[in-house]
C-alpha cells in the first residue's frame, strides 16, 4: 500500500531523515517509534507530501507520489492527524466534521445548496459515532476536552476516507487511562475499516501491546524494525532506547 | 437546502417590504436619498465582510471594485449603446473579471502582505481613473449625467421607482450573498478563516477557494458601485481613493463581523455620523478618525457583536448544562478565537 | 508616449545626467521612507500605514522650522527628531494596544491617524500646496557634471539619504543593540527573559522607522510642493519598493528605490502616462515570479 524507498531530508547541515526505506502492507497497523528528535514527524511531513524529500520515493498504490503536493496526496487517500490537534475553532465538532466530508466528495465549491447537506451529516454522524463523539455534535471545536480535540483531529482525517491514516501521537498529552482508551479506540478503528496505519507513539507499552510492526528511528535513520517480539529482543533498541529508562522520552513535545 | 433558504427569503421579503415601505411613510426625499447611499454603501461593507470576516482575507483595497463598477456602468451608458440591465451586468462581469487577475496574484500571499497589496492595487486603479481623463474625466469625474432610459416600461428618472429598483437589486444582492455565506463553500471558507494548512490536508484547495470569494465579494461591491452611478448620475476618482475602503472597513467593523447583517448596522451607523459631522464641521477627518480611535481602543468591537456574544453566551450555558462541561483545551485558551461571520 | 524623447535623452549625456539625478534623488527619499516601513515591519510584525502620513509630517514640520529660524539644519532636525517622536507617542499611546489582536483594528488605528494628520495639516496650514523654498546654503549655481546641471542641493541630498541608510545598516548588522533588536524580532520571549526592556525597544524601533520617514519628508520639503495627503502616493510607492525588493531586506530596499526612481525619471520622459503601469506591472511581475522580492529571506 504505502512503501518508502532511500529517503532522504536534510534541514541546513542536519539530516532530519536519513535513507528510510520501509514498506507498510496494505491493512498493517504500524508504529514509528523512537526518541525526541529522532525524525518522525519529519518522516510524517515527508510521506504526507508537505515537505518534499531531497532523495528517494514514496510510492503509494504503486505510484510515485515524490513531489505532488499535500492537497493531491490527500485526494490520493492519505489523511493525518496532527501531535497538536489541528481543529477549526469556531466550527462544531458537527459542523467541522461535515465540512470535511463535503471537501473529500469535491463539494467546497457549491453555492447552491445549503450546508449542511443531509448526506454529508449522515456520514460525519457516522464518525462521530465511531469515535464517541455523538454527545459534543453541538460544541465548538475550540472549547472540546484536550482527548476530544485529539479524536476530533482524527474524524477529520477519517472524513477523508484514507487508505492510508497518518496518525502524529493520538495519545499526546494524556494521562494514562486517558492514553488507553484512545488508542483502543485507533484500534477498534483500525480494525473496523482495514486501513492501513501508521502511528507516531512514545508510550512502550502501548506500542507493544497493539502494534503489528514497530520501526524504530533514531537520528533519522531506521534503527530496527520487526514485530513486537523482535523489537523487544533487539540488542541496537535495548541499549539505544529501552536499556536506559524505557519510559523516559514518554514526555511531549518532539520538535 | 429548502428550510434555511425558505426562512431567508422570508426574511429578505418582509427587509424588501420595509425598505419599500418607509419613504411612503415618511415621504420626505432625503430619506430615500439616504437608503440608496446606504444600499451602495452597505453593499460594499457587505461583500467585504464575505472576505474579512468569513475568510479571514482582510483586503484595504475593495473600493477598487466599487469604483470599477461605476466607471464600466457609466461609460456604457454614456455610450448609448446598451440598456441599464446590460450595462450592469457588464459592469459587473468586468469587475469580476477585473477581480480574479488582481486576486490570482494576492490570495497566495500572507496576512498583512495581502493587505498593503490589496490596497495598493486600489490605488493603482485610482490612478488610472485620474490619469486617464479622455475617459474618465480625471479628478473631475465622469460628468454628463448617466443616462436613465426605461427598464420594462419602469421610468427611472421617477425617483421614486429609482428607489424602489434600487431596493429590490440591493436585497437580491444580500440574499445571494447570504446563500454563500451558508452554503458548502461558505463553510469551507470558515475553515480557511480558522485553519487554512488543516483545510489544505482535507482535501480543500485553498487558493481556488480563495480567489472565488474574492471574485464574488467585487462583483458583489460593484453592484454598490453601479447603484450609486446610476444614482448620482456620475462616478468620481473618490470611489476608488484608499479612504472609501478605509470606511469600509470601518462600517464592518462599527457594527460587528459576527453576525451576517453587522457591516449593514455599521453602514447605518457610519453615514448617520458623516451626515451630522458634515453639517456641524468641515473638519470631517479629524472627527471620524476621533472617533475610530475611540471605538477600536474603547469599545474594541462592534456593535451588533456585544448582541451575538449575549446570545452566545446564554446558548453556551444552555448546551453546557446537559453536556457536563469538561475544561477547554489549554492550547486554544491561549489563541485566540478567530471566530467572526457565524 | 514619446519613446523617441526618451531615446533622445538617454543618448544626450546633459539630458541623462539630469534625469540620472532626478532618479537618484526619488530613489533615495523613497529609500529612506521604505527602510523605515521595513524596519518597523521587521522587528514589530506590523505594517505602518501611517509612514506615508508621517513623511507629510517631516516635511511640514521643517517647514515649519525653517520660516520660524530661517535655519536650514534646525528645519531638517524639526522634521526627522518630531516625527521620531511623534513615533513614539503613537506607538505607545496607540498601536501598543491593538498589538496581537486583529489586523483589522492595526488597519483601523493607522487609518484614523491619517485621518487625523491629514486634516491636522489640513486645519494649520490650510488645504492649498505651500512651497518652503531653496534655503540659502544651496542658493548655489547648479553643479555640471558631463554636461548636465546638477542642482547641488541634490548631491546633498543623496549624500544625507545614502549615509542615513549606511548608519542603518551598520546599526543594525554590526553593532550589539542591532543584535538585540534582530532577536527581538525574532524571538521577543527570549529578548525579555534577558531582563531587556522590550517595551522601550518596539518603542524605539517604531521611533526609528517613523524619524526615517520624517528625514525623508524634511529633506524633500525644499524640492516638493506640500500638500495635506501627499502621504498616500509615497506610502504605496514604498510598497511597491518593498515588494520588489523583498519584505526586511535593506539592501533590497536600495536596489528597488533607485529601479522605481528611474522608472519615475525616464518614464516621465518616454511615457508619463504609463509610468505608475510600469511600477505596477513590476510590483505584480516579482509578486508572481519570486513572492519574496529581489533581496527578501522569507517567503511571502
Amino acid at each position: 500500500m504505502l512503501c518508502v524507498e532511500h529517503l532522504s531530508k536534510s534541514f541546513g547541515g542536519v539530516r532530519a531523515t536519513k535513507d528510510v526505506s520501509i514498506d507498510f502492507p496494505a491493512g498493517s497497523l504500524t508504529a514509528i517509534i523512537g526518541p525526541n528528535g529522532a525524525g518522525k514527524t519529519t518522516f510524517f511531513n515527508l510521506v504526507s507530501g508537505h515537505v518534499r524529500p531531497d532523495e528517494g520515493r514514496v510510492l503509494f498504490d504503486g505510484t510515485d507520489i515524490v513531489g505532488l503536493s499535500s492537497l493531491e496526496v490527500v485526494r490520493r487517500g492519505m489523511a493525518r492527524a496532527f501531535q497538536v490537534a489541528a481543529l477549526f475553532p469556531s466550527l462544531t465538532v458537527r459542523e467541522a466534521l461535515t465540512s470535511a466530508v463535503v471537501s473529500h466528495r469535491r463539494g467546497s465549491g457549491r453555492v447552491l445548496s445549503r450546508f449542511p447537506v443531509p448526506d454529508a451529516v449522515r456520514r460525519a454522524d457516522a464518525i462521530m459515532e465511531m469515535l464517541g463523539l455523538g454527545p459534543k455534535a453541538g460544541i465548538l471545536s475550540a472549547n472540546l476536552s484536550h482527548g476530544d480535540q485529539k479524536l476530533l483531529d482524527i474524524g477529520l482525517a477519517l472524513a477523508m476516507d484514507p487508505k492510508v491514516l497518518l496518525l502524529d501521537e493520538p495519545t499526546a498529552g494524556m494521562g494514562p487511562e486517558e492514553r488507553w482508551r484512545m488508542i483502543g479506540k485507533v484500534r477498534d478503528l483500525w480494525q473496523a475499516t482495514g486501513m492501513t496505519v501508521l502511528f507516531i507513539e512514545h508510550d512502550m507499552d502501548i506500542v507493544f501491546r497493539i502494534a503489528q510492526a514497530i520501526h524504530v528511528l533514531k537520528y533519522g535513520a531506521v534503527l530496527a524494525q520487526g514485530n513486537p517480539d523482535e523489537i523487544r529482543r533487539n540488542q541496537d533498541v535495548i541499549d539505544a532506547y529501552l536499556g536506559t529508562d524505557h519510559r523516559l522520552s514518554e514526555a511531549v513535545g518532539e520538535a | 437546502m429548502r428550510a434555511g433558504f425558505v426562512r431567508d427569503l422570508a426574511v429578505a421579503l418582509a427587509g424588501l417590504g420595509l425598505l419599500i415601505a418607509l419613504p411612503v411613510v415618511f415621504p420626505q426625499p432625503a430619506l430615500r436619498d439616504f437608503l440608496i447611499y446606504f444600499f451602495a454603501y452597505g453593499l460594499m461593507a457587505m461583500s467585504l465582510n464575505l472576505l474579512v470576516g468569513l475568510t479571514g482575507l482582510v483586503s484595504f483595497g475593495h473600493a477598487a471594485y466599487f469604483a470599477s463598477g461605476a466607471y464600466a456602468f457609466g461609460l456604457l451608458m454614456q455610450s448609448g449603446l446598451v440598456s441599464i440591465p446590460v450595462a450592469a451586468l457588464a459592469a459587473v462581469g468586468g469587475t469580476a473579471l477585473i477581480a480574479l487577475v488582481i486576486g490570482a496574484i494576492c490570495v497566495r500571499l500572507k496576512e498583512i502582505y495581502f493587505s498593503f497589496i490589496t490596497l495598493a492595487f486600489q490605488m493603482f486603479i485610482h490612478s488610472i481613473i485620474v490619469t486617464w481623463v479622455g475617459l474618465t474625466g480625471g479628478d473631475q469625474g465622469l460628468r454628463g449625467g448617466i443616462p436613465r432610459p426605461p427598464v420594462l416600461g419602469l421610468d427611472l428618472n421617477d425617483a421614486r421607482v429609482l428607489y424602489g429598483s434600487c431596493a429590490v437589486v440591493f436585497v437580491v444582492c444580500i440574499l445571494a450573498m447570504r446563500q454563500v455565506s451558508q452554503s458548502p463553500f461558505g463553510y469551507t471558507l470558515r475553515m480557511i478563516r480558522d485553519n487554512p494548512a488543516r483545510a489544505n490536508f482535507l482535501g480543500v484547495d485553498v487558493t481556488a477557494m480563495k480567489l472565488g470569494i474574492f471574485v464574488f465579494a467585487a462583483a458583489m461591491a460593484s453592484v454598490g458601485g453601479l447603484i450609486l452611478a446610476l444614482f448620482v448620475s456620475g462616478a468620481y476618482p473618490e470611489f476608488a481613493f484608499w479612504t472609501t475602503s478605509g470606511e469600509a472597513i470601518f462600517m464592518i467593523m462599527l457594527g460587528g463581523m459576527k453576525l451576517f447583517l453587522g457591516p449593514l448596522v455599521g453602514t447605518l451607523l457610519l453615514q448617520t455620523l458623516n451626515h451630522f459631522v458634515t453639517i456641524y464641521t468641515e473638519h470631517h477627518g479629524l472627527v471620524l478618525g476621533t472617533v475610530i480611535l475611540v471605538i477600536v481602543l474603547g469599545l474594541r468591537r462592534g456593535l451588533a457583536d456585544f448582541v451575538y456574544d449575549a446570545i452566545q453566551a446564554r446558548r453556551a450555558r444552555r448546551a453546557a448544562a446537559p453536556a457536563t462541561a469538561e475544561p477547554a483545551a489549554q492550547t486554544f485558551e491561549a489563541a485566540p478565537l478567530n471566530g467572526r461571520t457565524v | 508616449m514619446n519613446l523617441e524623447a526618451l531615446v533622445d535623452c538617454l543618448s544626450s549625456a546633459s539630458c541623462a545626467v539630469t534625469q540620472v539625478s532626478t532618479g537618484l534623488i526619488v530613489g533615495m527619499l523613497l529609500f529612506l521612507v521604505t527602510s523605515g516601513l521595513s524596519l518597523i515591519f521587521g522587528v514589530l510584525g506590523i505594517i505602518n500605514f501611517t509612514h506615508g502620513a508621517f513623511y507629510m509630517l517631516g516635511a511640514y514640520l521643517a517647514f515649519t522650522a525653517y520660516a520660524l529660524t530661517g535655519s536650514f539644519l534646525v528645519a531638517m532636525v524639526a522634521g526627522a527628531a518630531g516625527v521620531g517622536l511623534f513615533g513614539v507617542l503613537f506607538e505607545r499611546l496607540v498601536m501598543s494596544r491593538v498589538y496581537g489582536r486583529d489586523i483589522l483594528m492595526q488597519l483601523l488605528v493607522c487609518y484614523a491617524m491619517i485621518l487625523i494628520l491629514d486634516d491636522g495639516v489640513k486645519i494649520l496650514y490650510g488645504g492649498e500646496y505651500r512651497m518652503m523654498g531653496m534655503p540659502d546654503v544651496f542658493a548655489l549655481p547648479p553643479v555640471e557634471i558631463a554636461g548636465g546641471f546638477v542642482p547641488g542641493y541634490y548631491l546633498f541630498m543623496v549624500g544625507v539619504a545614502f549615509a542615513a541608510g549606511l548608519v542603518l545598516w551598520l546599526g543594525i548588522n554590526r553593532t550589539r543593540l542591532g543584535k538585540i533588536v534582530r532577536a527581538l524580532a525574532i524571538n521577543p520571549q527570549m529578548v525579555g527573559a534577558l531582563g531587556i526592556n522590550t517595551t522601550l525597544l518596539y518603542a524605539g524601533v517604531f521611533g526609528l522607522g517613523s524619524l526615517l520617514a520624517g528625514l525623508a519628508g524634511a529633506l524633500a520639503a525644499p524640492i516638493r510642493t506640500l500638500t495635506p495627503g501627499m502621504g498616500v502616493s509615497i506610502l504605496i510607492e514604498s510598497f511597491i519598493v518593498t515588494v520588489i525588493g523583498g519584505m526586511g531586506s535593506i539592501a533590497g530596499a536600495f536596489l528597488a528605490a533607485l529601479l522605481i526612481g528611474f522608472t519615475r525619471a525616464f518614464g516621465a520622459i518616454g511615457f508619463p502616462l504609463f509610468v505608475d503601469g510600469l511600477m505596477f506591472a513590476l510590483m505584480a511581475l516579482v509578486l508572481v515570479v519570486k513572492p519574496s522580492g529581489l533581496l527578501g529571506r522569507e517567503a511571502a
